[in-house]
């Protein structure tokens, strides 16, 4: 690692991540295939779920929970599927204690056409979370207000979406996007759902946010290892440049090879101008 | 008499806690519960008592997004 990439490591509740790509660990084709996916996309964080268990059932996650186990990585579990406070707070409290972890990514759904969080209930759901001890990573739109509300309510992470989940669509409002990086400069913004392409990540970071997390986006790809080897690449190429600080866009062309002193130059008409 | 466990019914155990339901279950490890929709931490099974008609949720880690 370089001395640069050492100092710019990933703070998300006190923890420090070398990484900035969070990948879900949902629609793989096999465990071993998710196992692949982890080890080349070098995810700083693994997202997980809760399901009910089936009387008699033989393996009951204890297959998927040495998998965790074996691949060392921080886990981050969800809420996904809760509609309400209630359902919410308690799914976190019962991940808390099965993963053993405070970290929580909130998702209360207020839409079942495209899963968009619901805004009320997300941050009544996330300021009950925080008094519990929680620290809390919600999944939220890029509505400044809604963020600001999270902020209050003391979510020290906040998780935007690019497009609705599953969809691969890309940032589908990125003025919005960008305008909530620059109002929000000092809290960690992790772009989650919607994105489909290495180049949607690689393009958020260019625009300042702090990590990308993608599912489907890996594990729907025809080759998923290689996708995870793609956008970990692209999550580091796009931070590095957002680091070295982009060009301004200028109206009208600039030659970039020097003027002066051109082999055969000539006094054209238009420069006389 | 019967408690709900997710979602099918499930003999009352004797005695009548959330300790004994889950040996009656068999649940796996790893996993945590709910009761009535409540969260019940594990070190309180042996002393939640569940009534018949209880609804019980008995979760294990799995994928997600």
């Amino acid at each position: 690692m370089t001395n640069r990439e050492n100092e710019d490591q990933l703070t998300l509740y006190g923890q420090r991540f070398a990484s900035r790509l969070l990948l879900g660990t949902a629609r793989y084709e096999s465990p071993q295939q998710l196992a692949d996916a982890i080890r080349v996309g070098d995810p700083c964080l693994l997202t997980v779920s809760l399901r009910r268990q089936l009387p008699g059932a033989k393996d009951a996650g204890r297959s998927f929970w040495n998998l965790l186990r074996d691949t060392g990585r921080t886990i981050l579990p969800n809420t996904a599927g809760c509609h309400d406070v209630r359902e919410a707070v308690n799914t976190a409290c019962m991940a808390r204690e099965l993963f053993d972890t405070s970290l929580i990514k909130l998702e209360v759904i207020g839409d079942e056409v495209n899963l968009q969080p619901d805004p009320f209930r997300l941050v009544e759901t996330a300021t009950e979370l925080v008094k519990l001890g929680f620290q809390v990573l919600p999944y939220c739109t890029e509505d400044w207000v809604l963020c600001r509300r999270l902020m209050d309510a003391g979510c020290e992470v906040l998780m935007p979406w690019a497009a609705p989940i599953g969809t691969g669509q890309g940032p589908r409002n990125p003025s919005a996007l960008r305008e909530l990086r620059q109002r929000a400069p000092d809290i960690p913004l992790i772009v989650d759902a919607g994105i489909g392409l290495p180049s949607h990540a690689c393009q958020v970071m260019e625009w300042g946010f702090d990590g990308v997390l993608v599912n489907s986006a890996v594990s729907r790809a025809i080759d998923p290892v290689g996708m995870a080897s793609a956008f970990s690449a692209a999550v580091g190429a796009g931070r590095s440049a957002f680091l070295a600080g982009p060009m301004t866009v200028q109206e009208l062309a600039v030659p970039s090879t020097p003027e002066i002193g051109r082999p055969f130059q000539q006094i054209h008409a238009w420069e006389q101008r | 008499m019967s408690v709900i466990v997710n979602g099918h019914p499930q003999p009352l155990p004797e005695p009548p806690t959330l300790a004994a339901l889950l040996l009656l279950f068999s649940a796996s490890t790893p996993f945590a519960v709910a009761r009535n929709g409540e969260f019940v931490p594990r070190a309180n099974y042996e002393e939640c008592r569940i009534n018949p008609g209880d609804q019980i949720v008995i979760v294990h880690p799995t994928v997600g997004g």
